[in-house]
């Protein structure tokens, strides 16, 4: 039985850990290869006149760079070279209420995005007329400083809220590819079954491998997403993401390990051995491995 | 002689005719926004509203300003996708503005038209019930605000690919002062 052989064995892991490499870089190969998009639009106000001059800031979701730009006469604008992905779009001129509206820019593609802008409180310097129910126009009327508001308190913050729009990017990413990771994992469980005891077959063996190695690359994929999500100053956790985070010190480790057992295990059974010395704990390492990366999975699940 | 005194009388009128009346403090408050999703229920909750009101005339003018991470929802990772979903970073206030009659301080129930900016959006909500209950110096006034997430254009968030619901009510318990 020429498949029953070492050999054959270290034959085949070139190719998984080629068909892994290419999985975990996917994703950064196909993001350096988009090509740039643009964006263009006009901006008019509520009697759909164009509004010259306006301000438009485009603002990336994924890396929080801003690009300005201003309309013309015809009220129109356009943002050439833009990289593919989420923005934020927000349109500011004198008297008007800023209007800020998300789009999507594809590569090699020009996108339109229109803004409409709605008077504010004051245009070309004339009141206008007031809103149902807004307070009166008293200069005696109350103001943010009156509450003893700081400007810091007062202002948003561009970049911090870009920080906060990737975070949840990159954590909405984690949690699908984590439920992803699930189908392989609980396949590589089952046929763990087959993988060992005395009626096992190379085949049986090569498919836990295979799906045990899918498993591992999905995993640190999800993890990836998870380390390199940006940190938000100042917050404590708490909540079941404690829990979360508290079982990947767990299943973290046991991913890491489960795999060089099974290999030595891989080995010693493709050898004619029976499983012994420390390959003999892959099992009871890849259990307690699931277990806790399934309560991280169910710990973040029930909850938005 | 006549002219005199009434210029001079005039002249001391300007400054007591431009102060205000009356003022009211915001002492306390509770707000608590609810979420509502097929799996799950969650409220976050907020003591951190400041608010003034200013009379004069017998009209009063009311603001009230509550930082949106200011909300405790129980949960740091809830709390910061609200914190993203609603753009509190680039919009960290909600504010309210409404105008009453001082009159109303002593009825038991006002209706309201709130102003209301949140998430970079200003949203009216019309003849808004509150209760009002004054126990020696102070008024405590309650009631819900009946906020939507597409009042303020805000993006549903999704658990398993359900969104929660559109209505996001806030309860508001209040304890004003007057100065």
């Amino acid at each position: 039985m020429l498949g029953n052989t070492p050999r054959d064995w270290r034959s085949g892991v070139p190719g998984v850990l080629v068909v892994c490499l290419l999985l975990t870089l996917a994703p950064s190969v196909i993001a350096q290869t988009a090509e740039p998009g643009a964006l263009t639009g006009k901006v008019t106000d509520g009697s759909g006149g164009v509004v010259a001059n306006a301000t438009v800031t485009a603002t990336s979701v994924d890396t929080g760079q801003s690009r300005s730009a201003t309309t013309a006469t015809d009220g129109t604008y356009k943002f050439d070279q833009m990289p593919p992905g989420s923005y934020r779009v927000k349109f500011e001129a004198a008297g008007f209420k800023t209007v800020e509206i998300s789009s999507k820019v594809n590569g090699s593609e020009t996108g339109v995005l229109d803004g409409k802008l709605e008077a504010g409180e004051r245009v070309n310097g004339k009141p206008q007329e007031p809103l149902p129910n807004a307070p009166s126009s008293s200069t005696t009327a109350p103001s943010l400083q009156d509450l003893g508001l700081s400007p810091e308190q007062t202002q948003g913050n561009a970049q911090e809220q870009a920080r906060l729009d990737k975070r949840t990017h990159m954590l909405k990413v984690h949690q699908r590819l984590g439920l992803i990771t699930l189908a392989p994992l609980v396949a590589t469980f089952i046929t763990s079954a087959n993988a060992g005891g005395k009626n096992t077959s190379t085949a049986d063996r090569t498919t836990h491998l295979v799906l045990g190695a899918v498993s591992g690359d999905l995993y640190f994929m999800t993890a990836y997403y998870a380390i390199r999500a940006p940190r938000i100053a100042g917050t404590e956790t708490r909540g079941p993401i404690r829990l979360h985070k508290a079982m990947a010190w767990i299943h973290g480790p046991g991913m890491l390990l489960t795999p060089i057992l099974g290999a030595i295990a891989y080995d010693q059974k493709n050898k004619g051995e029976k499983v012994h010395g420390i390959a003999s704990a892959h099992g009871p390492v890849a259990i307690v491995t699931g277990a806790a990366f399934g309560i991280a999975v169910m710990s973040v699940s029930f909850k938005f | 002689m006549h002219r005199k005194m009434l210029i001079a009388f005039l002249l001391l009128g300007i400054p007591a005719f431009g102060a205000p009346d009356s003022q009211w403090t915001l002492e306390q408050s509770t707000l608590t926004y609810h979420v509502s999703h097929p799996l799950h229920q969650s409220e976050g909750v907020s003591h951190a509203a400041r608010g003034k009101g200013v009379c004069h005339a017998a009209q009063c003018d009311f603001l009230i300003a509550v930082p949106v991470k200011s909300f405790d929802s129980g949960d740091s990772n809830r709390d910061l996708h609200m914190l993203q979903v609603t753009r509190g970073a680039q919009f960290p206030l909600v504010t309210v503005r409404t105008h009453l009659p001082e009159a109303a301080s002593t009825s038991a129930t006002v209706r309201a038209d709130l102003e209301i900016q949140f998430a970079g959006q200003t949203v009216q909500y019309k003849q808004v019930a509150f209760q009002l209950v004054t126990q020696g110096n102070e008024t405590r006034i309650s009631g819900t605000v009946p906020a939507t997430l597409t009042d303020f254009k805000i993006e549903p968030p999704t658990l398993l690919t359900m969104p929660v619901k559109n209505d996001i009510p806030v309860r508001v318990e209040m304890t004003w002062r007057p100065q």
